[in-house]
């Protein structure tokens, strides 16, 4: 019973943990292009979400097109987002650069509370099947989902970064600002993209996240869950903000069953990851993947 | 500069006024629109604007208005703070209609320092004891703060009662096990220590609390120790947005468990985002019937719904009956004030004490018959147990849910506390 | 950041002595001396709600400075200055609690705090930038569950009752009395503040924000005052903490969250990073902004423009919109702080009509 519990627990941890690799890879595409950690990065999950549940239920589309379109709407919101908000400030302080990003986070939380209610929303019922069964451990269809799409898009960032000539441009961007642009590269359309994508790829996980919880404005609170996770695997590190995910939903889930099992002090599955952190960052400042430009004081 | 705002404002407003400025009743509200109580903040404050409202156009206080002041504080102890300051040193409420844990906590000291009613929609226990120390476990006197419904605890323990109950009617063998799900935080932990001293009580085996945060998230390890725990009645301390989650990961995972759900963590908005996965859940509810029910009181509460739903076609959830009946009982109370020496705090206070078994006129089947006295502010120790009932998909509004019957709110129990000193105040 | 040592022309020190003063000239010492003079004079003449927000600026601008000093003047982010703040007025509320009496409590409140600010410092002395900034994020969340847990000393979920303040035997609570109390150690922290900031200690603090590794090579320890910077900081948040729970006289868990401690760093990225009198008036525009928009939506409630708009409920979400919003557009247009825009205004009018 115990050990089938525990299979249970990693099976699951290994499907929340790649939700979370797939927030903290927005998380980390934004600050290795434009160093900026994106304290909105939540909202963005929200909006999105909200978003593709207004077409789903008040258009009648169907779920994959309502889906498309709300990724499509979220790129070009990221992108306005950039250069409406994040241009003016380009070589501002970092720190001036973050208490923005709150602002928006402030601004949107109202804003959509205003346009779409206070209470929580279900999207209407998507997949014919609502949970499959993996290895003993029901899941929601929609967890699935979310899984094969993370996949896809990791799939996607590792060809992008490595073979396309955009990735390129952002990957030269992410090294050296000033070399990328005098080799021709446009920072700014290389920033905006970035903006872009993080928010596109963000409206997958909210979407996710909806159709699972139902959709509300405490949904955001997903994008501070994913910092343990980010800084696990290196702030500028894309691969490692997916290993560090998967480590946060496995450490949530063992210390679970730990807690539950032998323990007993209860709250573990909150605080274990930061604890995690703490003693990780000890070992490796920089954490499992980042670059070693922190040196040891 | 925010000094000659103000009297600029105030200069007007007492210009406005004119001679009638005598002739109204300052008050405060508090609420929370968009904090992160909002999901049922905002029923809540709207039932209590709109009670204000009917009040000022149907005679006022005995002819004399109340003139409300709103304050959206997005569940922020220090916006809380400063309305308070506000409403204590520039307008002279004379009672404030408040909300939540942290704000009614924050200011109990304040509001017993400046004798001014507080009414909250936090059900603390610890809000009842009006002297203190009624019994070593009461923590602190509360003598003017009041509110409407059983207290959290009581609530928890007419569930701990109906479970006893629920157990023996279907014969099963053994002892039945209770576990208490939430967060650790002031709120989900309000009734944990009265509701497990009551459970084990009454014979039930008592497991380790499950900790679950106040925002939505992925539940199913929770779920699963749930169901291997062998838990038979689990309760929910937490707000709604979380219990959603869990009952949907529950569902999932195939927890075969019977759900309790706290005043504010089970609704109609609720049953409908947590669809199927509500269905079943047992909770307490602070009126005697819904919107959807029927009472002689109904009319007036449909009457009041209309000061800010001229169509009249608004589906209301429990927790807007609730404000209402709140703001009704403050308004019965100013009456008596102000036929005995004038409206002040210590007089509203006075006539909170006034009648037993009290039921604000005109609701009479809404609003359950209520007692306060100067030694115990437990309004009632008898507490509606409802269960929700969702049959069928949720994608359309509450009112055309309600309406078609796929979301009920249907009553299984009525339970009768005894009301015991040694379980007043925790 | 704006750079603190910027002068007009014509404004030359010719000691170290002149270049080390609290107060850059006589007139700064007059000012500041009939300001707070004018200070004391506040009860007489402002109401209770005035009062009050002048009261909860200074415990608020107390912890803000404490957070100024991190940041701003040691360059290290921390995301979790609420609950060193929380932890200051839990520690009091439990030493006052003891038989301590208030004042004494405070002040052992504070160093306590340090305390705890210190072990959670410590990885300061291995990590820096964004990386500690989150694990400082860890101490927030660390915290807050010890304060849940640990009953003996927080009351746990229930909270701690505070006494009231008292010096002497004579009552020093109510907003009118408390208002002094508070002005006291505003003005004693900022003194304190300033005065750190040209000793040794200080400038090293500078040194290790500017160029570590120059400031290694002269000889700064950069473990020491990385770490030193956290037990600061946390002196300031503990301190503010005290004043504020016996302000209330309750303290709760509740409200000591995420939200809290980035309503901190908004204070002084607002007031100017590396300013002291910024951190003051960062604290002033946190504070007052939901007031004055809170005080523009119930101006706007039931107006024509209401009306015409249906605005309705719409007005409470506007409000938190325009305190989202003001934030972002301040920064845009403002990104080196009040402090800043403050000094620009001097020089105007030191130099008018001749600006340069």
């Amino acid at each position: 019973m115990q050990s089938q519990l525990l299979v249970q627990l990693i099976i699951n941890g290994l499907i929340i943990g790649t939700l979370y690799g797939v927030v903290g890879m927005c998380f980390v595409l934004i600050y290795k292009a434009s160093q900026v950690v994106n304290f909105a990065q939540g909202e963005f999950l929200l909006i999105g979400a909200w978003v593709c549940w207004w077409l789903l239920t008040a258009w009648d589309i169907p779920f994959f097109w309502g889906f498309l379109i709300a990724i499509a709407f979220m790129m070009a919101f990221g992108i306005l987002v950039q250069m409406v908000v994040l241009r003016p400030l380009i070589g501002e302080p970092i720190i001036s650069v973050i208490m923005v990003t709150i602002g928006m986070s402030i601004f949107f939380q109202a804003l959509m509370k205003w346009m779409f209610g206070t209470f929580a929303q279900p999207f209407p019922p998507i997949f014919p099947v609502a949970q499959v069964n993996v290895l003993g451990l029901q899941v929601q269809t929609a967890y699935l989902m979310s899984t094969g799409v993370s996949l896809l898009i990791m799939a996607g960032f590792a060809w992008f970064f490595k073979y396309s000539k955009m990735g390129l441009a952002m990957r030269a961007t992410a090294f050296s600002q000033q070399v990328a642009q005098s080799l021709g590269i446009s920072v700014r359309q290389v920033f905006a993209l970035s903006w872009g994508i993080s928010a596109a790829v963000s409206a997958v996980a909210g979407v996710v996240v909806g159709i699972v919880n139902g959709v509300s404005s405490a949904l955001s609170f997903f994008g501070i869950k994913v910092f343990p996770a980010v800084i696990l695997g290196g702030l500028d590190s894309v691969f490692g903000a997916v290993v560090g995910g998967l480590i946060v939903g496995l450490l949530e889930n063992l210390a679970q069953f730990v807690d539950s099992q032998y323990l007993k002090w209860g709250n573990l599955y909150e605080i274990v990851p930061f604890y995690a952190l703490i003693l990780i960052l000890m070992i490796k400042p920089y954490g499992l993947f980042g670059t070693r430009d922190i040196e040891r004081v | 500069m925010k000094k000659i705002a103000l009297s600029v404002v105030s200069a007007l407003a007492i210009a406005a006024a004119g001679p009638a400025a005598a002739q109204t009743l300052n008050i405060g509200h508090l609420a929370d629109y968009s904090g992160g109580t909002s999901d049922v903040g905002q029923p809540y404050g709207q039932g209590i604007q709109d009670t204000i409202a009917w009040i000022n156009a149907n005679g006022g206080v005995n002819g004399k208005k109340i003139n409300s002041d709103f304050n959206d504080y997005g569940y922020q102890v220090p916006r809380a703070l400063a309305a308070f300051k506000k409403w204590v040193g520039t307008d002279k409420v004379v009672a404030i209609q408040g909300w939540g844990t942290a704000d009614t906590e924050a200011l109990v000291a304040m509001v017993t320092k400046e004798e001014i009613p507080y009414f909250s929609a936090s059900y603390s226990a610890s809000l009842t004891d009006p002297k203190g120390k009624v019994n070593e476990k009461s923590e602190r006197a509360a003598p003017f703060n009041f509110f409407y419904g059983p207290s959290y605890s009581d609530a928890a323990r007419a569930m701990v009662q109906w479970a006893a109950e629920d157990w023996k009617k279907k014969g099963k063998p053994g002892k039945p096990k209770w576990v208490h799900m939430g967060a650790n935080h002031p709120y989900p932990n309000s009734p944990k220590a009265a509701e497990e001293a009551f459970a084990k009580e009454l014979g039930f085996e008592v497991l380790d609390p499950i900790t679950f945060a106040l925002t939505p998230g992925d539940y199913t390890p929770q779920c699963l120790t749930l169901k291997q725990s062998g838990a038979n009645y689990a309760y929910l301390g937490n707000t709604a947005g979380s219990n959603i989650s869990v009952l949907k990961a529950c569902k999932t995972a195939g927890v075969d468990v019977q759900f309790l759900g706290n005043v504010w963590g089970m609704d109609e908005n609720a049953a409908k985002a947590a669809g199927d996965a509500a269905n079943g859940v047992v909770f307490p509810v602070r009126t005697a019937v819904t919107w959807s029910g029927s009472a002689p009181g109904l009319a007036a509460m449909k009457e009041i719904s209309k000061t800010s739903d001229p169509a009249g076609t608004a589906y209301r959830p429990v927790h807007y009956l609730a404000a209402v009946c709140t703001a009704l009982y403050m308004k019965e109370a100013m009456e008596w004030a102000d036929k005995n020496g004038g409206v002040t705090g210590v007089k509203i206070r006075d006539g909170m004490y006034q009648k037993p078994n009290w039921v604000p006129k005109g609701t009479e089947g809404v609003c359950k018959p209520s007692t306060w006295t100067a030694t115990d502010h437990r309004s009632t120790t008898s507490v509606d147990l409802y269960r929700a009932v969702v049959n069928g998909p949720t994608d359309a509004s509450v009112a055309e849910l309600v309406k078609s019957g796929v979301i009920k709110l249907e009553k299984v129990a009525t339970v009768d506390l005894p009301r015991k000193t040694e379980l007043q105040g925790w | 950041m704006a750079i603190t040592s910027m002068r007009p022309c014509g404004d030359y020190r010719t000691s170290y002595r002149a270049d080390q003063t609290i107060f850059a000239t006589r007139l700064t010492l007059i000012f500041l001396v009939l300001g707070i003079v004018a200070l004391c004079f506040a009860p007489l003449f402002f109401s209770r709600y005035v009062l009050s927000l002048m009261i909860q600026i200074g415990y608020l601008g107390i912890a803000a400075l404490g957070l100024n000093i991190l940041v701003g003047f040691s360059g290290q982010i921390s995301i979790g200055h609420a609950v060193f703040f929380g932890f200051g007025g839990f520690a009091s509320a439990y030493l006052a609690n003891k038989g301590v009496p208030v004042p004494l409590a405070i002040v052992l409140a504070g160093l306590w705090t340090t305390i705890v600010g210190l072990i959670f410092g410590l990885p300061a002395a291995r990590v820096k930038g964004l990386y500690l900034a989150i694990a400082t994020l860890a101490a927030q969340f660390i915290l807050q569950d010890f304060f849940v847990r640990a009953e003996w000393f927080t009351g746990g979920t229930h909270g701690a009752m505070a006494p009231p303040f008292e010096l002497f035997g004579y009552d020093l609570s109510g907003d009118t009395r408390y208002f002094y109390v508070v002005l006291f150690f505003v003005v004693v922290m900022y003194l304190g503040a300033t005065n750190l900031m040209r000793t040794r200690d200080g400038r090293a603090l500078i040194a290790v924000r500017d160029h570590y590794l120059s400031a290694e090579m002269m000889g700064v320890n950069l473990t020491k005052y990385r770490t030193m910077a956290f037990g600061i900081s946390s002196f300031y948040a503990g301190i503010g903490g005290a004043l504020y729970a016996h302000y209330i006289g309750f303290m709760s868990v509740e409200g000591l969250d995420i939200l809290f401690s980035i309503q901190f760093l908004g204070m002084i990225i607002i007031g100017g990073l590396g300013s002291i009198m910024g951190s003051l008036m960062g604290t002033v525009f946190m504070v007052l902004l939901p007031e004055l928009t809170g005080a523009l939506a119930s101006a706007l409630q039931g107006s024509t423009i209401d009306q015409v708009l249906h605005l309705k409920d719409g007005i409470t979400y506007m409000r938190e919109m325009l305190i989202g919003a003001t934030i972002i557009l301040f920064l845009i247009f403002e990104p080196d702080g009040l402090a800043h825009r403050w000094r620009l205004i001097k020089a105007y009018w030191k130099l008018y009509p001749f600006s340069y």
